[in-house]
């Protein structure tokens, strides 16, 4: 059947609408039920993973990337640039550093397997801050700002460490970092009169535009060791005022990357997971998840008392930088795609970055919640 | 007997029965009625849009609820405090019922198929196990 690239084909977005319903009957995001449906379908049935599969999954991960690069809010980083760059970068440097050496010297890791380890799990997930903080209305405070804020950096120091740590390093590598920092200055001027100009059309050469800049900086990106999510976040940062400014065109992309691409992508991930390692390595998993929020905890929370934050908001604060999703799973799978880590490894890192998604914000909101109630919603 | 009641809205057939089940026993017992509603936004999200496109939906669909539920308290002579909240619809609930100290809840039932029941459980059952106040729910 799987010769049949058509029923193939039907396979896999069946599993991507099944998941979308779940999703919306459970009121969960579509992506954790994108690799938990991934997981089953490809421990069941058995889903071979082709080059197209993996092509349509590779560009899911840098679209995601890109619009997780443009969804931050440069305005808010620079308002509370003394605690969000302090807090954010310790948030991803001691996980890193410490999940790495758990791995290398605990575990018996190689050095590569033991900084996939780091990486994956230094990670915060901005999306599940701001859907807590929407639903406490934290979003509006200046402490939620500064917590937002503080994601982006961290999954900046993620991306950044991904894109370099495996990198080739020659001449090569410094032409494209100077390739990607005049795309990414010269775009934010380029790009919003572009859209102006070509305007919005059916064939959609503004999409057409930045793909193409993905694509050549992506493939730049991988002839010198280095990862095509980086170009893509970073690419994405420059040009997050002007999709704030103009949110229309991101949102068609989104549309785009959700429908068709990132199902490929998160169903993948899934289909990676072995149901066997899942036993056997439950110690490990809860260990790499113990160990993601410890570090964090060790780098975060007194930071938040040097910035004067109170008992509680600081403890909310640390939980809330423990969690995890997207760029775990792209770190694990990067990891994977790769042979750096094998399948059993794999499977004990992108498990504990899901449980990061849940634990630590499940702790955080049942526990920890500051005082500022259940948010009143202007409808 | 009941001088403050809240009734849980959330825009469907059994929500607009609560609401008006809870008109009619505020009109008896002289209470003042506040309605709640809660925009149920997905869990663990991948990106911070699927939070901003499936909030602006909730938003479209409690404005029209909440001008229907005006329209029919003013019918029945109840002067309604409405709110809308984001979160969990069992948990939200409890805390404002908690919170504003209601006598009386009162919610609608949407039956869900035997399984679903059974694995995940509806949200009328939460809200009789978990709330503060005596519940009724309106079939």
């Amino acid at each position: 059947m799987m010769e049949n690239i058509w029923l193939a084909s039907a396979l896999w977005i069946g599993l991507a609408l099944a998941s979308a319903l779940i999703s919306i009957r459970l009121a969960l995001s579509v992506a954790l039920i994108e690799i938990m449906v991934g997981a089953i379908g490809g421990n069941l049935i058995g889903m071979p993973l082709t080059p197209w599969v993996n092509y349509l999954a590779g560009l899911g991960a840098i679209l995601l990337t890109f619009l997780a690069g443009a969804e931050v809010d440069m305005a808010v980083v620079r308002r509370n640039f003394g605690a969000s760059v302090g807090i954010g970068f310790v948030s991803f440097l001691i996980p890193y550093v410490g999940c790495m050496l758990a791995a290398r010297y605990l575990l018996g890791w190689d050095w590569p397997q033991a900084q996939i380890a780091g990486i994956s799990l230094s990670t915060t997930s901005v999306a599940v801050v701001y859907a807590v903080m929407v639903e406490t209305g934290l979003n509006k405070t200046e402490l939620g700002k500064i917590i937002l804020a503080a994601c982006f950096i961290t999954d900046l120091g993620t991306v950044l460490a991904l894109g370099i740590v495996f990198a080739n390093f020659t001449a090569w590598l410094l032409a494209f970092a100077a390739a990607m920092l005049v795309a990414a200055w010269l775009l934010p001027k380029f790009a919003p009169w572009y859209f102006a100009k070509v305007g919005r059309r059916v064939s959609e050469p503004d999409i057409k535009f930045l793909l193409l800049v993905l694509f050549a900086l992506g493939g730049f990106a991988t002839m010198v060791g280095s990862e095509a999510v980086l170009p893509a976040y970073v690419i994405g940062m420059a040009l997050a005022p002007a999709f704030q400014h103009d949110p229309e065109l991101p949102h068609r992309m989104r549309t785009i990357a959700f429908a068709i691409l990132t199902p490929f992508y998160f169903l993948k991930a899934g289909s990676l997971v072995e149901a066997m390692a899942l036993i056997s390595g439950a110690v490990l998993i809860t260990l790499f998840l113990g160990l993601k929020m410890a570090t964090k905890f060790v780098g975060i929370l007194p930071l938040t008392y040097f910035y004067k934050f109170d008992k509680r908001e600081g403890m909310y604060t640390t939980l809330l930088m423990s969690t995890g999703l997207t760029f775990g799973s792209i770190s694990a799978l990067y990891g994977l795609t790769n042979h750096i880590i094998d399948q059993e490894q794999y499977t004990i890192l992108l498990t504990a970055v899901i449980g990061s998604a849940v634990v630590p914000t499940v702790i955080a909101q049942k526990w920890f919640l500051p005082k500022v109630g259940l948010a009143k919603q202007e409808v | 007997m009941f001088k403050h009641i809240v009734v849980a809205n959330d825009g469907s057939v059994s929500g607009f029965k609560a609401l008006t089940m809870a008109c009619e026993l505020a009109k008896h017992h002289h209470s003042s009625l506040h309605m709640i509603s809660v925009e149920e936004l997905p869990d663990f999200p991948a990106s911070i849009d699927e939070i901003v496109e499936a909030k602006a939906e909730e938003n479209h669909k409690f404005h029209d609820v909440l001008e229907q539920a005006r329209k029919i308290a003013k019918a029945k002579g109840i002067n309604l405090k409405a709110e809308v909240v984001a979160g969990h619809a069992a948990a939200s609930i409890v805390e404002r019922v908690k919170a504003m100290k209601a006598d009386l809840l009162i919610i609608g039932f949407t039956g869900h198929s035997p399984l679903y029941e059974r694995i995940i459980g509806g949200t009328a059952d939460r809200l009789v196990r978990l709330s503060a106040c005596p519940v009724l729910v309106v079939k």
